[in-house]
């Protein structure tokens, strides 16, 4: 295997990575909060105690790469780069957000400066688009990696195998990178699953298939930038699985009937768990600025001006 | 400039491969594609561009288009030949939702360049599932182009075009054309503007409106009537979105009858749509309601002669032309 590319975890990598984490733990509290206020028009997926998978991932991507993703919360977005800014302007239905005023509580956050190529609301959808981002990579031989986010209810989904048939086939630079929280909703991944371990699915396209803690974010970035080594390195996929705790409920305000308070006895919080790995006591300081730099971006977003009728006849055509 | 003789698929490729030549972010997929296509369009593509830009895939029409839409957001510029317009349904998620929906629903103004093709209509007992016009997929989903060209002219003229076109162009290219022969202008830069209609005969007495496999009967049928004192005006649309709805309307005006034709099923086709913005914008310039044809609405069969039965004759366009003039 050659040198991976991405550092090894240094002091600053990590507050970096807290400090992202706790931006979306705070979008969080706030989604659930306009929720309940009825302030709120779309469907907030929360994605509370599932954020040290996207954050320890994206921290092993390069800015170049590309990430496809169909997470819950907003931690993909601001682990890949993004600010505050944008993603509560969508949240908000705001002129300001990434989707310049289209709104998004299944959010399609993207900025293509920095990889982010957005998500598809139909779950499982970007399996061949990844696929497809990485051929144009293969082709013009760019160097850049394409990360598929999904959960595991998605594997379902035939592109899931469709793409990853050929991707294995053709060495693409592609990684694809499951949350598995055990969950369709409500239904068990095991009522419809024959494994419940992701990961398995990798021995059948001759790929490597990693089992990792999702709920540690420097387990992923280490497992995620040897994969991405790998990748980058034309060795072709890896199916990464991270394991991961759904805190909340599908969609907030989704009464959960179907789940058992002691499902969450042994839980362990990811921000508790990064914080725990920071010298010092450098974390409460990291905690308090993330959370006053997205209470900002909040007031802004709330300030700021409601899309007009024209938005909807905007980006439907590109006109040379 | 030159022109030469060529078969409309033969055309298609021609246009391919002038553009692979000018621009490295070109590339071809599909099922056996490299191997020199089902329909001739690719013959020889992989030899001169080799296998990384002329590229076989697996039978996997939603992998195909899907990985279409994430390479044309990638910056290049896919061209998926996806076998049969029938097989749109299996992509339809990648295709309608994707590959329609995906700038717009992000926000992002940037080009998106995609061409798919979909071989459409009978070709002689190709059977239910390999036979079907699905062009009205494209028209009924907002965000993407759709050409149907009906002569080995304009199939190399509107391959371009959807080649240079910064959105995605469903391509339908008409199986039963594939092997008719046109002269094709030999230059490279010879293009079909996408959404311009082309008047192919001019008439005084009504407007046929077709497009695709049904532009040649349509003209059958003119000629037929025509000694019989009914002048008719034929418009080949080429494109159906955008649709050359100033070319449809002028002649309307003139003539004040309209019919229009198609292989595609008549129910909820691309006729009613027609039918309808002629109705509701120019109402008062009709001296007649505006007339359909279309195939009939079953599946279409695997005895030719059966399939046959199900799409437009030029007898029966005549029929409605003769029945639209004294109306």
């Amino acid at each position: 295997m050659s040198a991976p590319t991405a550092p090894k975890l240094s002091a600053p990598m990590l507050e970096g990575m807290l400090y992202r984490m706790a931006m979306a733990r705070t979008i969080e509290r706030l989604m659930m909060r306009h929720t309940r206020e009825h302030k709120f028009s779309g469907w907030w997926h929360p994605g509370e105690g599932q954020e040290a998978a996207p954050i320890g991932a994206t921290a092993a991507m390069g800015e170049d790469d590309y990430l496809w993703y169909q997470g819950r919360g907003s931690a993909w977005a601001l682990g890949k780069g993004m600010l505050p800014g944008p993603i509560l302007g969508d949240l908000l239905g705001k002129m300001t957000g990434a989707t310049r005023g289209k709104g998004g509580g299944v959010p399609h956050w993207s900025d293509y400066s920095i990889g982010v190529m957005g998500e598809g609301a139909t779950l499982g959808s970007v399996f061949p688009l990844a696929g497809g981002s990485a051929l144009a990579s293969k082709i013009r031989r760019d160097g850049r990696v394409s990360l598929a986010n999904f959960g595991d209810g998605t594997t379902a989904r035939g592109t899931f195998h469709e793409t990853l048939m050929h991707a294995a086939a053709w060495k693409l630079p592609l990684i694809y990178f499951c949350e598995n929280n055990g969950l369709l909703v409500g239904t068990r991944l095991g009522d419809v699953s024959p494994t419940t371990t992701i990961a398995d699915f990798a021995s059948g396209y001759h790929i490597p298939g990693v089992t990792v803690d999702g709920q540690d974010a420097v387990a992923v970035y280490e497992v995620t930038r040897e994969a991405i080594a790998r990748a980058r390195a034309g060795k072709g996929p890896t199916l990464i699985e991270a394991k991961v705790v759904r805190r909340r409920g599908h969609y907030a305000g989704d009464p959960q009937t179907y789940r058992d308070e002691r499902e969450f006895d042994d839980y362990r919080d990811p921000i508790d768990l990064l914080s725990a790995r920071l010298p010092g006591n450098s974390s409460a300081r990291i905690l308090e600025e993330a959370e006053a730099e997205v209470q900002a971006a909040y007031a802004a977003a709330l300030a700021a001006p409601e899309p007009d009728a024209s938005v909807i006849e905007r980006d439907l055509y590109y006109v040379a | 400039m030159s022109h030469e003789v060529m078969g409309y698929n033969a055309a298609m490729g021609l246009a391919l491969v002038e553009e692979m030549r000018a621009d490295d972010s070109i590339f071809v997929i599909g099922q056996g594609v490299a191997t020199g296509g089902w329909f001739g369009a690719e013959k020889g593509l992989a030899s001169e561009f080799g296998t990384e830009r002329v590229i076989d895939c697996g039978i996997s029409e939603a992998f195909e288009a899907g990985l279409a839409a994430g390479a044309a957001i990638a910056g290049m510029k896919p061209v998926v030949n996806m076998g049969f317009g029938d097989f749109a349904l299996i992509a339809g998620d990648e295709i309608y939702h994707k590959l329609a929906k995906w700038r717009y629903m992000h926000g992002l103004d940037v080009p998106m360049t995609a061409v798919i093709i979909f071989p459409i209509g009978t070709m002689g007992g190709a059977g239910p599932e390999h036979s079907s016009c699905t062009e009205v997929l494209g028209m009924h989903f907002p965000g993407l182009k759709v050409v149907v060209p009906s002569t080995a002219e304009d199939a190399k003229g509107l391959m371009k075009s959807a080649l240079r076109e910064p959105n995605p162009v469903l391509f339908h290219s008409v199986q039963g054309l594939g092997w008719t022969r046109g002269a094709v202008p030999l230059d490279p830069e010879f293009t079909v503007p996408i959404g311009k209609a082309a008047i192919r005969r001019k008439g005084a007495g009504l407007t046929i409106i077709t497009y695709g496999s049904m532009v040649s009967r349509s003209l059958d049928a003119a000629e037929l009537v025509a000694k019989e004192g009914i002048d008719c005006e034929v418009i080949d649309l080429r494109s159906l979105v955008p649709l050359d709805w100033d070319c449809v309307f002028g002649s309307v005006r003139k003539t004040h009858r309209a019919m229009v034709v198609h292989e595609a099923f008549l129910t909820a086709g691309p006729g009613a749509e027609i039918a309808a913005r002629i109705q509701e914008s120019i109402f008062f310039d009709l001296e007649a309601p505006v007339m359909r044809l279309g195939a009939r609405d079953f599946p279409l069969t695997q005895h030719a002669d059966l399939e046959a039965l199900a799409i437009p004759s030029t007898a029966e366009i005549a029929a409605v032309a003769r029945r639209l003039a004294t109306t």
